[in-house]
């Protein structure tokens, strides 16, 4: 049957890997080293060593919460109470070993579970109340954070313990060890998403879930583990937060999901759904800290930080738009 | 200029049009012309360049190359309102409404009337705005209401909001694009209507379509485009369907198709459907489709069979009644379980629910069947490529690039061949098909009863609803005809005539 190709007309003249996702990564690159020129020119510290291992060794609960995050946008959706799953995770990790003596290693899991089931219960609220994301993850972003006040009676917990402190300070032949469990976990989704049925179905549902479903895609059970898996992996970087801070405290991780939709849509990923990639939001969250980091290190204020972020936030989205834009005349024109 | 009209110089010509996507040539060196008061009809197959052509002229589109003389007056459109200015109107192929506006919004987009005096000259005059919008529709002679919301109307009648919307005062050419494709005939005759009126008031037609009966009932002159090249210009009365069909295609079509005989009796029941009711949709319908069995449903559009078909695919829930598959019974909640029943679906409406507009063309055909081509949960592109090669071969479906392309890009009826092509790939049992060909063009049709008719043979088992007569004619082994919900009749293909059909579907019970 193949044999009997008919032969196709012109091939395209637009260039494989000249793909709407490759221009937004490079686009994105050029910006990172721009970025990091400047820095580099204001102040001599940039790029020292120390520095660097400094973004290093604090990317990865941004890092790891935006991988969550990236799937959710792709499906159409998005999770606003990643920050208060990450504060609740690590007050239940705490409070389980602090004060009902369950051991370290199991309540850790516990606290991550815990997020998981925040996470169900978003999908759940989605799926089948049909209420529309970001009106109930705003819900539960209230609703969690007001728990983890609750059950820690607005206590800031000490938390220390060798292996623990491992999780958010070790190093592996100098490289900390929460960068490699970050990077190992974008190896995995990007994995999945790229080659998965599971992965590729999550971008058909962005695209339109009516369609969807009737090409017999089980739309709700794939929504339910998209947010399952945010909320897990939001509890994960909150436990790295409590390993890093050596306490466990009801307001932290405050402000996390601003920074991480911030990265994901700065790495190209649509909020409108059906389109985003984890090289992208690798290379978001990248830009992102490393701004965070440049803006300390010329000292300039922390309220200027915010002014800065929003800012980078616009020009992101603005940019992308532009370059849609353009595209669509090229392609109107038939460039 | 005077002079020129009387003689009958063009209203509007295109000249020498060229136009590239992705560079490959979708319209190369196309001239067109239109005379006042003239229906003329525009044809070729799916992917000919049609839409595209008129899109240009619509401003829609930038050509490449070539001239646009609108009464005798070289003229530049740089957008739609550019075109619309100077009395141009378009019936899209693809409908462009707001869903949740009212049908009076939709048809009075641009021109919602105001009040009087002051502050009234700030507000719509709601009432003034519902009379115009009655007026128009009555001139199609339609009760559709104009407070309901776009949405909650039946395709049908979205297009023909569609349709009353062009036909405004100021038209002096209009557009249409397959207006027909989802009218029924009553619908089609008082559209015909219409355009005869206004052709006696000088407006002239551009009329789109692959029903080439129709053509011979409406039209003056036929241009035919083949592969993006004009290819004819003649006067209706000079051609035969035939010669149009030959025009079209570059080649003959067989008109009668060959009688395949299979499944039938002996074979066993593969789907079967008890006393299936929904309120308000359709009523104790039951029917049985063996493999190697083509059953078609027969009736007008809006008869229950879209939801019938839709409760079999668990898209809708039925009130009562059961489904079998292969002799058992089966729960049906949710089209994945159909799915995994072995049953495939074709909806209505390609566009909002069957394909993801941004994907490739690639991804769309694999969408049903991503599970079986990868192997422990990990894709495998290199087979995927090879599987939708093959059905882009099998099916001829068109497009300007390769299977990468995105399929928004594809013409109307490349697209529905691709949502065929998902079904095939994914390997279902029995096939539930609404409305196969709308928008499919004479060729590709034939290529897609073929190919309907090899599945059959080789065991699937395939349920056909459509509305147009030729074709459950020309494929189906046994018919069914529904009115108003409820299966009115059953015939054997050999021993049914048109009217019989005809009277099933009006509810006449013989
Ligand atoms: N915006 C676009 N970008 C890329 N290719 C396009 C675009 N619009 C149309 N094409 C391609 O141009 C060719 C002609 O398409 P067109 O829609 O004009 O066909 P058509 O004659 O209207 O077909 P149909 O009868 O199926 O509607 C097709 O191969 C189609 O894939
Ligand atoms: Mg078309």
């Amino acid at each position: 049957m193949l044999s009997a190709q008919s032969a196709p007309a012109a091939p395209p003249k637009r260039r494989k890997w000249l793909t709407d996702d490759t221009l937004t990564s490079l686009s994105l690159v050029v910006s990172f080293v721009l970025l990091c020129v400047f820095f580099a020119s204001q102040t001599p510290y940039f790029l020292t060593q120390a520095n660097l291992s400094t973004i290093a060794s604090t990317i990865a609960i941004v890092g790891i919460t935006s991988i969550g995050m990236t799937l959710v946008l792709i499906t159409g959706g998005v999770d606003i109470s990643v920050g208060s799953v990450a504060a609740l995770s690590g007050v239940v990790t705490s409070l389980l070993w602090l004060e009902h003596g369950i051991p370290l290693g199991v309540a850790t899991v516990l606290g991550i579970l815990a997020g998981g089931l925040v996470g169900l219960l978003n999908g759940a609220i989605v799926t089948y109340l049909k209420i529309n994301p970001l009106i109930t993850t705003l819900a539960t972003f209230s609703i969690v954070r007001g728990l983890a006040f609750v059950l820690s009676e607005g206590q800031t917990n000490l938390l220390s313990n060798e292996a623990f402190n491992f999780i958010g300070r070790g190093t592996v032949a100098g490289i900390p060890f929460s960068l490699i469990v970050m990077l190992t976990l974008y190896l995995i989704f990007f994995f999945v998403l790229r080659y998965t049925s599971f992965g590729r179905n999550l971008y058909a549902i962005g695209g339109s879930p009516q369609a969807s479903r009737l090409a017999g895609i089980a739309v709700t059970r794939h929504l339910l583990i998209v947010y399952v898996i945010s909320g897990l992996l939001a509890a994960f970087s909150g436990i790295i937060n409590v390993s890093q801070l050596a306490s466990s405290a009801p307001r932290a991780a405050v402000g996390l999901e601003f920074t991480v939709i911030t990265a994901v849509v700065l790495g190209g990923t649509s909020l409108a759904g059906g389109k985003g990639t984890l090289i992208g939001t690798l290379i978001g969250v990248i830009i992102l800290r490393t701004l965070d980091n440049g803006l300390v290190l010329m000292q300039v204020s922390s309220f200027y930080q915010d002014v800065a972020r929003g800012f980078v936030l616009i020009l992101a989205v603005g940019f992308d738009q532009i370059r849609l834009k353009f595209g669509q005349l090229q392609r109107s024109k038939g460039a | 200029m005077m002079a020129n009209q009387m003689n009958g110089a063009p209203l509007l010509e295109m000249r020498h049009i060229h136009k590239s996507f992705f560079g490959v040539k979708v319209l190369d060196d196309v001239s067109l012309s239109l005379r006042k008061g003239e229906v003329l009809a525009l044809l070729g197959e799916n992917g000919a360049g049609k839409s595209t052509l008129i899109k240009i002229l619509n401003g829609d589109y930038t050509m490449d190359s070539g001239e646009i003389y609108l009464g005798g007056q070289h003229v530049q459109f740089h957008e739609p309102r550019d075109a619309e200015a100077h009395g141009i109107r378009m019936i899209y192929q693809e409908l462009h409404y707001a869903p949740d506006l009212s049908v009076t919004e939709n048809l009075l987009l641009n021109e919602l009337p105001h009040g009087r005096g002051f502050p009234g000259r700030y507000a719509i005059d709601w009432r003034r705005a519902r009379e115009m919008a009655l007026a128009r529709l009555k001139l199609l002679d339609l009760a559709i209401e104009p407070d309901v919301h776009m949405r909650d109307l039946p395709v049908v009648e979205r297009q023909i909001v569609e349709i009353v919307k062009a036909l405004s005062a100021e038209a002096q050419i209009i557009v249409m694009d397959e207006p027909t494709a989802a009218l029924t005939p009553p619908e089609v005759e008082m559209l015909f209507g219409i355009i005869r009126n206004l052709c006696a008031q000088g407006v002239a037609i551009i009329y789109i379509s692959h029903r080439l009966d129709e053509i011979f009932d409406i039209a003056d002159r036929v241009t035919i485009l083949r592969d993006g090249q004009h290819v004819a210009t003649q006067a209706v009365a000079e051609v035969t369907m035939a010669s149009v069909v030959e025009l079209m295609v570059g080649r003959e079509i067989e008109a009668r198709r060959k009688t395949i005989e299979v499944g039938g009796g002996a074979a066993q029941v593969v789907l079967e459907v008890q006393n299936l009711t929904r309120q308000g949709a359709y009523e104790d319908v039951s029917l049985k489709v063996h493999a190697g069995e083509i059953v078609g449903v027969f009736g007008l559009i809006g008869s229950g069979q879209l939801s019938l078909t839709r409760s079999i695919f668990g898209a809708e829930r039925p009130d009562a009644g059961s489904i079998l598959v292969d002799g058992s019974a089966c729960t049906i909640r949710h089209p994945q379980d159909a799915r995994n029943a072995g049953i495939g679906f074709v909806p209505v409406d390609r566009k909002v629910q069957s394909l993801i507009m941004g994907q490739s063309v690639r991804k769309n055909v694999t969408l049903s069947n991503w599970g079986r081509l990868a192997r422990m949960g990990f894709f495998q592109q290199g087979v995927e490529k090879q599987h939708t090669q093959h059905w882009i071969d099998s099916l001829g479906i068109r497009m300007a690039g390769d299977m990468e392309v995105p399929i928004r890009f594809l013409s109307g009826g490349n697209q529905q061949k691709s949502v065929l092509a998902r079904w095939l790939e994914a390997n279902v049992r029995v096939l539930i098909l609404n409305e196969p060909t709308w928008g499919v063009d004479v060729g590709a049709r034939s290529d897609i009863y073929d190919q309907l008719e090899a599945l059959a043979q080789s065991g699937l088992a395939i349920l056909l609803v459509s509305s147009d007569i030729q074709e459950i004619l020309s494929v189906c082994q046994r018919i069914l005809t529904i009115y108003r919900g409820r299966i009115t009749a059953e015939f054997l293909r050999d021993q049914v005539t048109k009217d019989q059909l005809l009277a099933g579907a009006a509810g006449e019970t013989l």
